[in-house]
């Protein structure tokens, strides 16, 4: 019975050709649209790291400036400060981590030196952030705390300069420093880029980590952000450092809620004992925010693609207004038939299944469509981004696909239940006479 | 008041000519009360709609009130179906939409009349047909005698130069239908022009002239003395 | 007109009425306020930096090793690039406007009062500045040669003189901007700059900065062995001489490498990609939205059209001409489209508050509304005519037809 009411839905949509492309169309662009946006969203607004985002923290201290009237407390460390949390957080995995430049000499003389993006991390980043290795490893904390001249390469650099091959052992120059290579990673492109979130959250990944205490020792130049609210004392290093300047991103893990609270009372401590220094003077709402909350708090998803989902689902709207104008003008315009089939027996249950049927059929090609339009979307996105913005991220996978036939079908039937009441409530006298 | 004099109509189509009406020659006076009777087919409607301009023919001459409408612009057509003509239909083709006022007041809205005399004209029709009270309803909320009554009113208020009746009982019960032909014949003895399609030969034996059509010909053009004359 | 009856009857056929009003209103909310967004980040975009920009390009030298004496290869390169003709002058600096990074800082006019700083960028710049960003000093004198500091990061600044942007000036003295001339002004650290001149425009080089036309210039080349040059150059010249002296540089015995050639304009389309991106996608919705909206007219208009095809044909016969029936069916959606853009301009104004509370956009000017309202107006007319004309091309005969 399925079957030949799908087979009624095309012959119905054959015999009204226009209308019915033009339903198709609508429930094509409205739910296309609707997908391109959730797309970005359900990527950018999305759990980058599902399995255990509840259980990776990042620390606000209570920074201000009592100058400033609306200083936003910036959302990394200090330097002395993170120090001081590496060594009392020694029980769990934590890193401290920033960035670094440098320009890298190439083994051999085949490749001409070039710039590298790097990151300083503690030895436990790895691991809290489940970070993928095609060869060799990480380092450990005795080489954070020895800077060992250490270096995991990233897929891209790899291949790069060793062809792809299995480098560990091999030796590259950094600003005239010798690193051994220890590790190469897999492809790895979180998006956002959620452990780094105050450097652009859709960012490449850098190229080369190394110990962070190595930036500290002064052997590579650190970069990204840097928010400070006081002056250091003078322009040396080591008064930076100890300067109320915040550069350094810390994250700590947090397996069960008993760890969370004896941290949070560890950082409670700190942060009473440092404001009888006369610093920390200025309250924070909350210390220790997990990988969601620091998404939400640090604004990750873009205002754009907020607007643009409500604009979107206004674009839905309108579509699906369209659709139960159209369908009804549809189904009336085929009250004779209708009237036909009721004298022929046809109850108002079997009329209802068939009107479902045929809104749901129309829901379903447009559904296909809307794809073709969400792909098309998607792409169109992707020149426009530019050649310099990792896209990978924005592709169309099972659930993008899932959800907009599902979205399709199911809009249009609750856009058709109107028109479809209507159509099996046709009183058939009415129209046999007319006939 | 209406002259036709070998009036031809032929509808084609790719492949066919059909000769709806045939070297038609048919003249009305006015005050007349004249029924069209035929069988299906035969070109009764052609006529009424030649006869009431909706419709152009292929040959002849057709002089309404003395006026050759041959060479009239749709426009000009209009403007003359709404100044000299009322027409009553056998489904009475009132707008489901509007109230028995608005649709009485249609033809008027296309003559550009002022909104009072329009009020005091729609009244008068309303009240006419005995529907005085109720302005308001809707066509779907009244008998079909009722409906048909409005329809008459509709082409009475714009005080046209003859009626033009197409099958106005033929959805009728006999008894309603008696009504709404009394009402005609009323109207009749006011002074207005009548013809009328009717496929009721009782109802053609009522009036005072009934011209017969057969294969788009007239075939006989009787004077009923007996007819209750105006 | 009929306004009293189509209204009466329109009122009979309230969900017809209902969904394309609906439709109307949605599709103006989300016109009105794309057209706004556009219009927002089109003037974002549109502000000068005060550079010329289609005649500058910028290029980043990163030396390495221990011979390189950034020092020295400074003052090659610039006096190379100088020389190199089409060049109208070039300068070293540490931060590019418009391109996203540099540093800021802030300013007050009392030491340790630090409660009135007021933000500004920083652009430690040689003696070319003003000719190589296409400065107009408006009161003041240029930087001199020997007031250029060169200094390692680590080493103490020295510097004393600083020029400022108009807008600077005028946030230290807002009655009267001239006055800032020759003051000394204090940073965070209490240390003091003479103000030795002012130039009109110069912004910052974030697009988002609350004080993105706060601008200061200091006299200094910071030896960190990164270096960036500015370069401007005569109309025409550019595209060649970026590659004229990246090949130069190159060249050049020293160990370092180059980056980040490109031309002002190349910059800022990266820094306002974002921007771009949003207004084509806004563009792409109004156009489907009209489309999609436009179509649904119609086919709402056909259906009710041929439901009304007797009735059409009846209205010929009672006297109706074509005229008429297209004026009729214009007016009926005029009706309805006004119904629609009446919500519509009540949606439009309640969504951009939602925009203004959580986005901080500025509100939307008032008569964005209404010139929304007639565009949409004119829609539903153009998108009812096709439907109108074939309502007026109905015959006459059809009242007459038992069908």
């Amino acid at each position: 019975m399925f079957m030949y009411y799908v087979r009624l839905a095309a012959l119905s949509y054959r015999r009204n050709p226009i209308l019915s492309s033009l339903m198709v169309l609508a429930v094509a662009v409205g739910v296309g649209a609707y997908m391109v946006v959730f797309t970005l969203n359900y990527v950018l607004g999305g759990d980058p790291i599902p399995h255990k985002s509840d259980q990776l923290y990042h620390i606000q201290f209570d920074y201000g400036d009592p100058d400033v009237a609306d200083f936003e407390p910036p959302p990394q460390l200090a330097y002395r400060d993170a120090i001081t949390m590496l060594e009392q957080s020694s029980d769990f995995r934590r890193a401290a981590t920033s960035k670094f430049v440098a320009i890298l000499e190439p083994p051999g003389n085949d490749l001409r030196p070039f710039f590298v993006n790097g990151r300083g991390s503690s030895a436990d980043f790895f691991a809290m952030f489940d970070v993928p290795f095609q060869y060799g490893n990480g380092w450990d904390r005795a080489a954070d705390d020895g800077q060992r001249q250490v270096v995991v390469l990233s897929q891209e650099l790899n291949e790069r300069l060793f062809g792809g091959a299995d480098s560990v052992g091999e030796t590259i120059n950094m600003d005239g420093h010798v690193f051994t290579v220890i590790g190469v990673l897999d492809y790895w492109e979180p998006t956002p880029k959620f452990y780094d979130v105050n450097n652009g959250p859709i960012d490449t990944g850098e190229e080369a980590y190394i110990p962070w205490s190595l930036i500290a020792g002064q052997q590579l130049r650190r970069s990204g952000n840097t928010n400070c609210w006081a002056a250091p004392e003078n322009s040396s290093f080591e008064a930076f450092l100890n300067a109320e300047c915040a550069w350094v991103q810390f994250w700590v893990e947090l397996p069960d809620s008993q760890s969370f609270d004896r941290y949070q009372t560890m950082v409670d401590n700190y942060v009473a004992e440092q404001r009888d220094f006369g610093r920390m003077q200025f309250p924070v709402e909350k210390r220790l925010y997990d990988v969601n909350e620091w998404m939400v708090y640090n604004e990750v998803q873009p205002d754009e693609t907020r607007i643009l989902s409500a604009l979107a689902a206004m674009l839905l709207a309108v579509c699906l207004l369209n659709t139960v104008g159209l369908l009804l003008s549809k189904f009336l315009g085929k009250s004779g038939e209708i009237g036909v089939r009721q004298a022929l027996g046809a109850g108002k249950g079997s009329l209802f299944i068939q009107h479902t049927i045929e809104a749901g059929f129309i829901g379903a090609l447009g559904g296909v469509l809307g794809l073709g339009v969400a792909a098309i979307g998607l792409e169109g996105i992707k020149i426009l981004l530019g050649p310099e913005a990792p896209t990978q991220w924005i592709t169309i996978n099972v659930t993008v696909i899932a959800t907009t036939i599902l979205l399709a079908i199911a809009s249009t039937i609750i856009a058709g239940l109107y028109p479809i009441w209507r159509a099996c409530n046709i009183n058939p006298a009415i129209h046999l006479k007319t006939q | 008041m209406l002259k036709m004099t070998g009036i031809n109509k032929v509808f084609r189509t790719d492949t066919v000519q059909t000769h709806a009406l045939r070297d038609f020659s048919l003249h009305v006076e006015e005050g007349e009360f004249v029924t069209i009777t035929g069988p299906s087919g035969c070109g009764k409607t052609t006529f009424l709609n030649l006869a009431g301009l909706l419709e152009t023919y292929t040959s002849g001459q057709y002089l309404l009130d003395g006026e050759d409408v041959s060479s009239l612009s749709d426009a000009q057509r209009a403007r003359l179906r709404n100044q000299k003509i009322g027409f009553i239909f056998q489904s009475f083709n009132l707008m489901p939409d509007l109230n028995l006022f608005d649709n009485v007041d249609v033809p008027l809205r296309y003559r550009g009349v002022s909104a009072k005399i329009r009020k005091e004209r729609i009244e008068q029709a309303l009240a006419a047909v005995g529907l005085a009270n109720r302005q308001r309803h809707l066509p779907s909320q009244l008998s079909g005698g009722q409906q048909q009554r409005v329809a008459i009113a509709r082409a009475l208020v714009g005080e046209p130069r003859f009626l033009l009746a197409d099958e106005p009982t033929g959805n009728l019960d006999s008894n309603t239908a008696e009504g709404v032909m009394e009402l005609l014949e009323q109207i009749n003895q006011q002074g207005t022009t009548i013809i009328m399609v009717t496929h009721d030969p009782s109802l053609a034996a009522r009036s005072q002239r009934n011209v017969h059509i057969l294969d788009g010909q007239i075939k006989s053009d009787d004077r009923n003395s007996k007819a209750r004359a105006a | 007109m009929e306004l009293g009856p189509i209204t009466r009857a329109l009122l009979r056929n309230k969900l017809g009425v209902i969904l394309i009003a609906l439709q109307i209103a949605f599709t103006m909310t989300v016109i009105v306020n794309a057209v706004y967004i556009i219009n927002d980040r089109a003037a974002n975009m549109a502000r000068p930096s005060g550079l010329d920009e289609a005649n500058t390009f910028h290029i980043s030298s990163i030396g390495y090793g221990n011979s390189f004496n950034e020092s020295v290869v400074v003052d090659e390169d610039l006096n190379m690039i100088r020389q190199l003709p089409g060049v109208i002058d070039a300068t070293v600096t540490n931060a590019i406007p418009v391109s996203g990074s540099g540093s800021s800082s802030g300013y007050g006019l009392e030491p340790g009062r630090r409660d009135t700083l007021v933000p500004a960028a920083i652009y430690r710049v040689d003696e070319h500045v003003l000719e190589a960003m296409d400065l107009d000093l408006v009161a003041g004198v240029p930087f001199t040669a020997q007031q250029i500091v060169r200094r390692t990061p680590t080493e103490e600044r020295q510097v004393t003189e600083t020029i400022l942007s108009q807008a600077m000036a005028e946030s230290l003295y807002p009655d009267d901007w001239r006055q800032a001339l020759n003051q000394n002004i204090y940073g965070p650290d209490g240390s003091a700059l003479r103000v030795v001149g002012i130039v009109d425009r110069l912004q910052a080089p974030w697009p988002t900065f609350t004080y993105v036309e706060n601008s200061m210039l200091t006299p200094e080349i910071t030896l960190d062995n990164s270096t960036t040059y500015l370069v401007r150059t005569e109309p025409g010249y550019r595209d060649e001489l970026m590659v004229e002296v990246e090949e130069r540089l190159a060249t050049a015995p020293h160990q370092r490498i180059l980056r980040n050639n490109q031309s002002l304009e190349y910059t800022r389309t990266e820094s306002y990609r974002i921007d771009s991106l949003m207004t084509t996608i806004l563009k792409v919705v109004i156009g489907t939205l009209m489309f999609i909206t436009a179509m649904g007219i119609v086919g709402l208009a056909v259906f009710s059209i041929n439901r009304r095809r007797k009735q059409i044909g009846t209205r010929r016969a009672l006297g109706a001409t074509r005229f008429s029936i297209l004026r009729y069916f214009m007016t009926e959606n005029l009706i309805i489209s006004a119904a629609g853009v009446t919500l519509g301009a009540i949606m439009t104004v309640g969504f951009n508050m939602f925009l203004v509370q959580t986005f901080n956009m500025p509100r939307i000017d008032w008569f964005y509304a209404p010139i929304g309202m007639l565009a949409l107006l004119l829609l539903g007319q153009l998108a009812v005519i096709g439907p109108a004309r074939s309502a007026a091309a109905i015959t006459p005969a059809l009242a007459t037809r038992s069908v």
